[in-house]
């Protein structure tokens, strides 16, 4: 048994020559530090064991350097230098491990101070907005896309042919009154009057003219009724027609997909019904309701009384349809006999006001920022 | 129209609850608006299609209960006493326009004793929301509510010559009407006129004239109940701006047949309450007598069409009901739900708009119930496609969003002077011949127009920061031919950055308008990767030192800059405004074409070099030209010329500006040494100064 290391004496004076003698020694004075380190349980233990080991003066380390490393023969220097760092970068990081299990405080304060205000804003880069009526017009795109309708478009700037004519409502038809139209003013001598399209509908002729059954398709687009401007009545709006025609298109594919939609568009808990109804192009014709999304179709309010949005019915009328007239088909060229369809036309900014509970049609028209970042 | 619970039960026994009768009348095609009980009990709303004149009395919705509930419609059948007069030595009726009158009955009262009507009458006509003015009046309208068939009521004595001609109206022809109101009429409409005809004395199916009216002194009185046709009807309402309860029946297309049962009906309510002596029998002149149509549906059909069955027994109970007198006529008679089935039904006078088979099936399906039918999705046929555009115009939109453009949807409608401040010359802007007010008479000729109402929505309303976007279209004329063109307008206004915790603001500059139309222009970039090129110039509107045309490969894509202070001032727009019109179809197609022709690069192996050329340029030189100077030396290893700093003022000549140019240099093959990177600088430099003049400063 050898004796213990003396941090007071240099190297020589212990008797040690060789490299291996060197790393003995080390190990010896690294196992000292470890069993120094079990005996360390608060704070002024820790202090004391700081003091022994690191203190500046008098501290193990200092004394190393200053007699081991500092007195060592140039032979042995480069072992005494390596072992030397290597049990300074242990017994550092060992107190520093040491340190925070017995000082929780201590980090505590370093990130107190380094800590970020989580209430505090990031840097904001302004992001736009989508139009509300944008949103809801790419959803039932996208619900129709999805069952396999596709997308067409058309003018506003229609014809009477195919905003009325050719939908089976020839001039002083009773559904004309319903549909005050702006007509454009044309220069003398025009071929033909020109008006803004009531409905999307004309594009029902116009797609059946270009294609053969089977179609499907939807039809976004502005409308325009020459109506004075209120709370829910705008001049111009926005309508998605619908149409299919087909070999084997029956009255219950019509309320199947209807009823598809609804319950993509409003949620599966959404009931539906079909009432009869009348257009000059459809037959049979219905208006379609849902239940009512506010009161859940019990017609009562909640705070008590009559639910104000379905005036206590529990139903929301939302849109016309129907099976495609046979007289339509006349006008491009179907075989009545042979085909058959369904068509729908349903007012956007409706449901974009019944789902998000707008009161004022106007409020989409104005732009106004503040109602426009409302959805982004 | 209202109909009054306890009226119906004049017709049919229905025991059905008032709620539960008007929801079963909503699914079977009367939608009930509301359900009211009032002082004369419960009156529905009902809100009767324009196909159905016949539901606008209460004897057809009785017809509609009956067929639903299964209740047999009770028989209206008046039998008024009548004197031993005969009506035909007393009245004569001449019909000159069958085609604008198809039947005209008449009857004479004599001795009547006009007063207020009996309480019950009062409270019908009340509960129905007519009021009430004399027994006789309100008999006739009483008898329009209950079968559905308008009557005209003439104090006799003042019909000259006691003969009626019924003729069209002479050209520029006038009458006072009831109302009081002096009317000129047109040769579409039918006139009621007296003795030699010259005289009108009503407008056939609409209202009355106002020398032959009832009043209390009437002693006799000559009830009319004709049929006018629908269209002309329609036509002359249209004409006259004039709508009645007449002219709403006859214009739907009144039932022929009724015409004589509805006087019939009258003549036994005036004897009731008005007393007096009834002559016999009725003048009724009929040139439009039509036989009953003949309409057939078979079972194959309403399979095809509705897609469910219905039974038999339901399919002839609902038309029996209705009354269509369905007779089986296939071979399969009495094999019941046969797929062969077909019935045979006669068309009543009353529903004149039932030809077809489908006519039929929707009746069936209606009172069956739409319920029954189980909801299905088609099956799909074919791949669903987008618009063209779609997949572009949805980048243009997520890409512009991201750069802080909210989107904004309009009114196309706008006023004249606010169009023509920025129409281009020679456009002719779609005008509107009706508009509803001189703000809304035009249709805008380009989108600026809405977008540059939308900033100043947002400036009067204390929002001055807006960045917008619109994905619409301008319309045009041109001849007598409409032009819609789909186009993204842009605008901007207010600070570009607003003051936070990290950045000072900053205001919205023609660079901003400038960088986020080049930063669409990437997406269009093509195969060269040019994007979009400016050119001076732009049109009146804009600034002109801030404004600048926009070009994609060769053609014209449209304008931008900054509002001109003389247009801003006119809008009262109190800060600078950006605006900018791209036509969409050509960036669209671009943009596609771009992503179509994307290909991978790899990425260079060696690195890159940069280096700064700080020049002191003459006023008037562009980086443009400088940019394609350095281009024209046709260096593979250039990948980018980035300006990088400008300024003016300070240490910079009059008439001079300073330019930091950074021109970064790659190679695909060779880590680039100095002395190369010197080669190039030099090629630069001198071509630099021997274009452009331009002196090298110190940097
Ligand atoms: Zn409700």
């Amino acid at each position: 048994m050898k004796n213990p290391p003396n941090f007071g004496l240099s190297l020589a004076d212990q008797g040690i020559e060789t490299p291996q003698q060197v790393a003995s020694l080390f190990t010896t004075v690294r196992q000292m530090f470890d069993d120094a380190a079990l005996q360390v349980s608060d704070e002024s233990a820790l202090a004391d064991w700081r003091n022994a080991w690191l203190g500046r003066r008098t501290g193990v380390l200092t004394m190393i350097g200053d007699n081991w490393l500092k007195k060592a023969p140039a032979s042995l220097r480069g072992d005494v230098g390596k072992q030397f760092n290597q049990l300074k970068l242990y017994v550092e990081t060992k107190f520093e491990e040491h340190r925070q299990r017995i000082e929780p405080g201590a980090e505590e304060a370093v990130l107190t101070r380094e800590r970020v205000d989580l209430s505090l804003p990031g840097v904001i880069h302004p992001i736009g907005s989508h139009h509300l009526i944008s949103q809801v017009f790419q959803e039932i795109e996208d619900i129709f896309f999805s069952i396999g309708f596709s997308v067409v478009d058309g003018p506003e700037i229609e014809t009477p042919y195919y905003n009325f004519e050719a939908l089976n409502i020839p001039e002083f038809h009773p559904v004309r009154d319903d549909m005050d139209t702006f007509y454009i003013d044309l220069p003398k001598g025009a071929a033909r009057p020109l008006l803004l399209r009531t409905h999307t509908s004309p594009m029902q002729i116009r797609t059946m003219e270009k294609q053969k059954p089977p179609v499907r398709v939807i039809v976004p687009g502005k409308v325009y009724r020459r109506d004075n401007p209120d709370a829910t009545h705008s001049f111009m709006f926005h309508q998605v027609e619908g149409l299919a025609v087909d070999t084997d298109i029956t009255f219950c594919d019509f309320t199947g997909t209807i009823e598809y939609f609804v319950k993509q568009f409003f949620g599966p808990s959404v009931k539906t019904r079909f009432r009869p109804s009348y257009f000059p192009f459809t037959e049979p014709s219905v208006e379609f309701d849902v239940s009512c999304i506010f009161c859940g179709g019990s017609g009562n309010a909640a705070g008590g009384g009559t639910c104000s949005k379905c005036k206590g019915a529990g139903w929301i009328e939302l849109f016309g349809a129907g099976m495609v007239d046979p007289a339509v088909y006349g006008f491009v060229n179907y075989d009545a006999k042979k085909v058959s369809g369904f068509a729908f036309g349903m007012g956007i900014d409706r449901l974009a006001m019944l789902r998000y509970g707008i009161d004022d049609i106007q409020v989409f028209f104005q732009n106004d920022v503040r109602f426009l970042r409302q959805f982004p | 129209m209202k109909v009054v619970y306890n009226w119906l039960k004049d017709f049919v026994d229905v025991t059905a609850a008032p709620q539960e009768l008007a929801s079963r009348l909503a699914l079977s095609g009367t939608n009930i608006g509301s359900v009211e009980n009032g002082p004369h009990g419960v009156v529905m709303d009902a809100e009767v299609g324009s196909n159905r004149p016949d539901c606008l009395g209460h004897y057809g919705i009785a017809r509609e209960v009956g067929a639903i509930h299964k209740l047999v419609l009770k028989p209206v059948s008046p039998k008024p006493a009548e004197s031993k007069n005969k009506v035909s030595d007393a009245v004569k009726v001449e019909i000159q326009a069958p085609e604008l009158c198809g039947r005209f009955t008449a009857r004479v009262i004599r001795n009547v004793k006009i007063q207020p009507s009996p309480k019950w009458l009062k409270d019908r006509l009340e509960a129905s929301g007519v009021a009430s003015i004399s027994n006789v009046v309100d008999i006739s309208n009483y008898v329009m509510l209950e079968l559905g068939h308008a009557l005209h009521t003439f104090d006799y004595d003042k019909v000259r010559d006691h003969k009626i001609v019924v003729r069209a109206a002479k050209l520029k022809e006038k009458m006072r009407t009831l109302d009081g109101v002096e009317r000129e009429f047109d040769p579409g409409i039918c006139m009621i006129s007296d003795g030699d005809a010259s005289r009108a004395i009503g407008i056939g199916g609409i209202m009355g004239g106002a020398e032959t009216e009832i009043s209390f002194s009437t002693k006799n009185v000559l009830i009319e109940c004709a049929w006018f046709d629908p269209v002309a009807i329609r036509r002359a309402t249209r004409f006259l701006k004039l709508h009645t309860e007449a002219s709403t029946r006859f214009g739907r297309g009144a039932d022929p047949e009724m015409a004589e049962l509805a006087s019939r009906r009258c003549a036994e309510l005036i004897l009731q309450l008005a007393g007096g002596e009834l002559l016999a029998g009725v003048v009724d002149v009929y040139p439009g007598k039509r036989a009953p149509k003949k309409i057939q549906v078979t079972r194959k059909e309403l399979l095809r069409v509705m897609g469910a069955d219905v039974p038999d027994k339901q399919i002839e109970a609902s038309l029996s009901a209705l009354g269509f007198a369905p007779v089986r006529v296939d071979h399969n008679r009495g094999a019941e739900g046969s797929l062969l089935a077909a019935w045979e039904c006669a068309q009543p006078p009353w529903r004149a708009e039932v030809e077809r088979e489908i006519d039929l099936i929707e009746e069936i399906a209606r009172i069956y119930g739409l319920d029954k039918f189980p909801p299905r999705l088609p099956a799909a046929r074919q791949g669903a496609a987008r618009l063209p555009h779609h997949e572009a115009e949805t980048r243009l939109r997520e890409r512009l969003i991201g750069l802080g453009y909210c989107e904004i949807v309009t009114i196309p409608h706008v006023a004249e002077d606010r169009d023509a401040l920025f129409r281009p010359a020679n456009v002719s802007p779609a005008r509107l011949a009706n508009p509803l007010s001189e703000e809304a008479s035009v249709l805008k000729s380009t989108g600026i127009v809405t977008m540059a109402a939308a900033l100043e929505w947002n400036l009067n309303h204390g929002q001055r920061n807006a960045r917008l976007f619109e994905i619409g279209r301008h319309y045009r004329l041109q001849g007598d031919k409409s032009v819609e063109t789909p186009v993204l307008t842009i605008g901007g206004t207010g600070e570009a950055r607003e003051k936070g915790l990290y950045d000072s603001p900053r205001e919205f500059s023609f660079a901003d308008l400038k960088g986020t139309l080049d930063a669409l222009g990437e997406l269009a970039a093509g195969r060269d990767a040019r994007g979009l090129e400016w050119s001076n110039g732009g049109p009146e509107w804009l600034h002109a030192a801030r404004r600048g045309k926009v070009q994609l490969g060769k053609g014209e894509l449209g304008v931008a800059g900054q509002l001109a202070r003389r247009v801003a001032d006119r809008l009262k727009l109190r800060q600078d405004v950006f605006l900018a019109e791209l036509e969409l179809d050509p960036l669209c197609a671009a943009m596609q074409a771009t992503k179509a022709a994307w290909r991978y690069q790899r990425l260079p192996r060696f690195p890159a070099v940069e280096r700064d050329f700080s020049l002191l340029l003459a006023e008037g030189i562009t980086f443009g030209e400088i940019k394609e100077s350095i281009s024209s030396l046709n260096i593979p290893e250039v990948v980018s010329i980035k300006a990088v700093d400008l300024f003016r003022g300070k240490n910079v000549p009059a008439g001079n500006y300073s330019l930091l140019v950074r021109v970064t240099f790659q190679s695909r093959e060779v880590t680039l040494t100095d002395a190369q990177i010197n080669h190039f600088a030099g090629k630069i430099i001198s071509v630099l100064e021997h274009r452009h003049n331009a002196q090298r400063r110190a940097s």
